[in-house]
């Protein structure tokens, strides 16, 4: 029973998969003039669901060989190792999300004492 | 100048980008959803028939001046942008926006249950911005599939191949291995 479950769950998370995709391809069918199978669209399903299995498993070990129960965006850089050009493309969005870390944190940081100035002085007038 | 033509050739691209994807359902959907409401009405009536009469006419009311405000927001780009911008740069610009603002293929909440539910030991955990990278890795390679097998059917038409302009599952079988190979 508890098999036939985890087949049930498998198979439904595919299912959303396959639309994901299915409505991706479609989309880039419509700007490139072509047309894709329902053939086409179950096998890259396929393709694509077996690809992140096997990029769970490889960053849990990778993060287990480091010595950490988390897995951090080094071990996701790890899995470039053999395409550079990949590597420099993953490294790029990397830089730019941490770009876009710092600057929200910027604005945290600027945000909340400006709050903590205004409390006290809004007790004091209530009080006097 | 430079900049604001920029600008506003982004902007008629993602204006003329709506108008085919959301124009048509509106007919269509405007009435299916008043109908389904109603019928929600009808079958609401019978447990709680005062409550059921107020809801579907708020709905009603709110789906229509949404969809009226969304039409005419795009008329009003449509208008501001007309005069502004020669016909055919939108035209030959409207191909390659679609590529940066098109959504991830795969849904990040959808991604983040497929690589849980493939750990082997379920107390492995994966820090935000590590999910984040990997729903980069993932747009990629599905992004590079498909302009693979695209390439694929090009040299296959080029070979003297009968081609109807779809994509097949032979493509994607040729293309396989490199590209795991590759990610």
């Amino acid at each position: 029973m508890a098999s036939n479950d985890a087949a049930d769950k498998e198979e439904r998370l595919k299912s959303a998969l396959w639309y994901s995709i299915g409505q991706y391809i479609d989309e880039e069918c419509l700007t490139s003039d072509l047309n894709a199978t329902p053939q086409f669209i179950g096998a890259l399903t396929e393709l694509v669901y077996t690809q992140i299995a096997n990029t769970a498993r490889d960053l849990e070990v990778f993060s287990k060989h480091g010595g950490r129960k988390v897995i951090n965006t080094d071990d996701v850089m790890l899995l470039t190792r053999r395409n550079d050009a990949l590597e420099t493309m993953l490294k790029q969005e990397l830089d730019r999300m941490k770009a876009a870390e710092g600057r929200g944190e910027g604005q945290a940081v600027a945000g909340a004492p400006a709050k903590k100035r205004g409390r006290p002085a809004g007790k004091g007038k209530a009080k006097a | 100048m430079p900049p604001k033509n920029a600008a506003t050739n982004a902007a008629t691209n993602a204006a003329s980008r709506k108008g085919p994807h959301f124009k048509p359902p509106r007919p269509v959907k405007a009435p299916a959803q008043t109908s389904a409401s109603a019928k929600r009405a009808q079958a609401g009536a019978a447990q709680k028939p005062a409550a059921s009469a107020t809801r579907p006419s708020f709905q009603k009311a709110t789906e229509i001046i949404s969809s009226d405000e969304e039409l005419e927001e795009d008329l009003l780009e449509d208008d501001d942008d007309d005069p502004m911008a020669d016909a055919p740069s939108p035209a030959r610009d409207a191909r390659p926006p679609p590529a940066e603002t098109l959504p991830n293929p795969i849904p990040a909440p959808l991604l983040a249950r497929l690589i849980y539910e493939n750990f082997e030991d379920p107390n492995t955990q994966i820090q935000k911005g590590a999910m984040n990278l990997v729903g980069k890795y993932m747009e990629i390679f599905v992004r590079e599939a498909f302009a693979r097998a695209k390439q694929e059917r090009e040299m296959n038409v080029r070979a003297g191949g009968i081609s109807d302009g779809f994509l097949q599952v032979e493509d994607l079988e040729k293309l396989a291995p490199q590209l795991v190979l590759d990610f």
